[in-house]
């Protein structure tokens, strides 16, 4: 590829990806602060104005972690990597540049309307129309540019990344487009706008995030252990599996209600055969890791894609044991499905992200990583934080489930058995802030420069003896 | 496989995930119509006011939905019932005139599809918003002191204002929102009979 073109693209790559970490770390301080307030009930009392009231902060959060963080720096990825296993540069980069600044727009009204004037209300769109505009323009622009990366023919190269990309990036215009005319357009009644969120909540997460996530998995496991992927039917089956059902996996939050149902049971079933793709997929990886230990200790990025790798078979098999009839009867309504969603993006989802812009940016940037230690207090504030919040909404939704379900329990005793678990909960959220913080340290760095080092990749030192061994490894 | 075929399969899937559950959902639970309550000449459910569709507006705008839902469960493995949080389950009949409609699905404080039913006073409402301890001192629902305006207060206190003191000769009185609030809250009710849910 033309080394002109390369960096020019490169402008937007790197405002998505930074834009993608400021995001990360304002969802995660608004995220803490809403816990604390549920923690502490009296803190709501100090204050006057509504901007930070709980009611706000959790969709604000829940929107910065999954538009602002995930979102854009999966996008921000894809566009370094789509071009390099496709050999196709990208064309119109003032354009692609356009694209990114103009999603990072749509992040900042968005949190903005939703602190300012408060949430839709709406699953997974807690936003105003403006920001729906906002986000479709940019990533018609982005998806545009991505897809002519994949090439015309597919003579050559992985087809597994490639169909994950060309579904995830069909499904967010296509369900965000739907959901947006749906439920905003005056055009479906009551009960309808509701099964509208939940299919709307099922394309964000299983026919959106979750396929870029695995483009990632899939093209650079293989290229980073130097081993190829063994079987492309179980593949195939697996990615079927995924776009034919991935839609349909919400509706198995409902508890009886206003959803049929039959689409409730459609639901449950989604959520075991999702799990069952995921552990088709987990198959295809787990050779590709199988005796590779010391690499993966020594290679920060693969250290962070196998825990992606990982955690998606976790976050899979805690959706399909929650959408169980008679687990959801008890966990329905409860913190249980917030586990769900701290393995599903800090885990599965956080960590492929950072493995990935661990593998890919200093290619762009022709850097390695400076600095050795906050690569560790990355990794393990990482792992241990979302181990804690995991557990603790897993723990802590179980107990409530089951408290809530005993009439004889007042509702104000159900909400203080939460309290020491969301004490565990809040301690997680702040190491992985700590992690991160180590994290966006680094890429500052990297973005500006402000180290010599030039390393492909970034690499432990496989003995931690000497002073020496700080330094990145070269290739 | 070509990128056509590819593309025309994941076409497909996401058609049929859009047509199997939002097409054939509405065949099934969009041509619902309001049931007429030969007694009363009204409708059941009962059209919310205009004031009260705007409060559900203010409803969701405050994120009172992060810790509330607005579906009760039939007896079958759930305590709702029991709870008292409404007569019966809530059915898709029951959301026609929502809007926007919106369900929750966390349930830090109580399910509040029938709120109006068990708390018929506005004036309690509009203390819960302004401060819950007052209410129910055990409460964990936080104020709402912004949906309130401070006011001079005159030779004589206005109708609606809140009975609390206020510094420096001031009176608390509910704002629109408020009131909108309240006028929803007050909306929410299951009290009425279905075909498909009847009360017993």
């Amino acid at each position: 590829m033309n080394r002109s073109q390369s960096s020019k693209s490169a402008v937007a790559t790197q405002i998505l990806i930074a834009g993608s970490i400021i995001w990360s770390l304002l969802g995660g301080g608004l995220q803490i602060l809403a816990n604390l307030q549920l923690l502490i009930p009296m803190l709501a009392y100090f204050q006057p104005t509504a901007v930070f009231g709980y009611g706000r902060l959790v969709p604000a959060a829940t929107f910065l972690l999954t538009y602002g963080w995930i979102g854009s720096g999966l996008l921000g990825v894809l566009m370094i990597l789509v071009p390099r296993f496709s050999g196709i540069p990208f064309r119109h980069n003032h354009v692609l540049t356009f694209g990114a600044i103009a999603w990072q727009l749509a992040i900042l009204t968005g949190l903005t309307q939703i602190l300012m004037t408060g949430g839709s209300g709406l699953l997974s769109l807690p936003f105003g129309r403006t920001v729906t505009l906002i986000l479709l323009v940019s990533f018609l622009v982005l998806g545009t540019g991505i897809t002519r990366g994949l090439g015309g023919t597919w003579k050559s190269g992985p087809i597994l990344p490639r169909l994950y990309l060309l579904g995830g990036i069909l499904a967010f215009p296509l369900g965000l487009g739907t959901a947006e005319l749906l439920l905003r357009g005056g055009t479906a009644p009551g009960g309808v706008q509701i099964i509208t969120q939940l299919v709307w909540h099922s394309f964000v997460h299983h026919l959106w995030l979750t396929p870029m996530a695995l483009v990632l998995l899939f093209q650079l496991l293989p290229t980073l252990t130097g081993r190829p992927t063994t079987s492309l039917s179980l593949g195939l089956l697996s990615w079927g599996l995924f776009f034919t059902l991935g839609g349909w996996a919400s509706n198995s939050l409902a508890s009886q209600g206003p959803v049929p149902s039959w689409l409730q049971s459609a639901g449950v079933v989604a959520g075991v055969l999702l799990f069952v793709a995921a552990l088709g997929n987990t198959v295809l990886f787990q050779p590709l890791l199988e005796g590779k230990m010391d690499e993966i200790r020594r290679n920060v990025a693969l250290r962070f894609l196998s825990l992606g790798a990982w955690s998606y078979l976790v976050a899979y098999g805690w959706m399909m044991f929650l959408s169980i009839p008679g687990v959801r009867q008890n966990t329905a309504f409860t913190v249980a499905w917030n586990a769900n969603q701290s393995v599903f993006l800090f885990s599965f989802l956080g960590s492929i992200l950072a493995g990935s812009i661990y593998a890919l940016l200093p290619v762009v940037r022709n850097l390695g990583w400076p600095s050795h230690s906050s690569l560790l207090w990355h990794f393990w504030c990482t792992a241990l934080g979302v181990a804690l919040t995991f557990s603790g909404y897993a723990l802590g939704g179980v107990l409530q489930g089951l408290a809530l379900n005993d009439p004889g329990v007042p509702l104000s005793t159900v909400a203080s058995y939460l309290c020491p678990f969301l004490v565990v909960i809040i301690a997680g959220q702040a190491l992985w802030i700590v992690g991160q913080l180590a994290f966006s340290s680094l890429l500052i760095a990297t973005l500006l420069k402000l180290f010599p080092s030039t390393a492909p990749m970034a690499v432990f030192p496989s003995s931690r003896t000497s002073g020496a061994d700080l330094a990145p490894v070269r290739h | 496989m070509k990128p056509t075929r590819a593309l025309a399969i994941v076409l497909v899937a996401l058609l049929f995930t859009w047509i199997g559950q939002v097409a054939v959902g509405y065949l099934q639970v969009g041509k619902l119509e309001p049931v007429l309550n030969e007694e009363t000449s009204l409708t059941n459910p009962p059209a919310p006011s205009g004031l009260a569709q705007t409060g559900a507006r203010v409803f969701a705008s405050e994120g009172c939905l992060e810790c509330h839902s607005l579906s009760v469960r039939g007896p079958a493995g759930s305590a709702d019932l029991t709870r008292g949080w409404g007569p019966r389950r809530s059915v898709p009949r029951d959301y026609l005139f929502r809007e926007p409609a919106l369900i929750g699905f966390a349930r830090i404080g109580p399910d509040l599809s029938d709120v109006g039913e068990r708390i018929k006073e506005p004036n309690d409402l509009m203390m819960h918003l302004l401060n819950p301890k007052k209410l129910r001192s055990t409460s964990t629902c936080p104020p709402h002191p912004w949906l309130f305006e401070l006011k001079l207060a005159g030779p004589k206190n206005e109708n609606d204002s809140m009975p609390v003191t206020a510094a420096d000769w001031k009176q608390v009185v509910p704002s629109y929102k408020a009131k909108a609030l309240v006028a929803y809250l007050q909306s929410l009710n299951l009290g009425y009979p279905l075909p498909e849910a009847p009360l017993k």
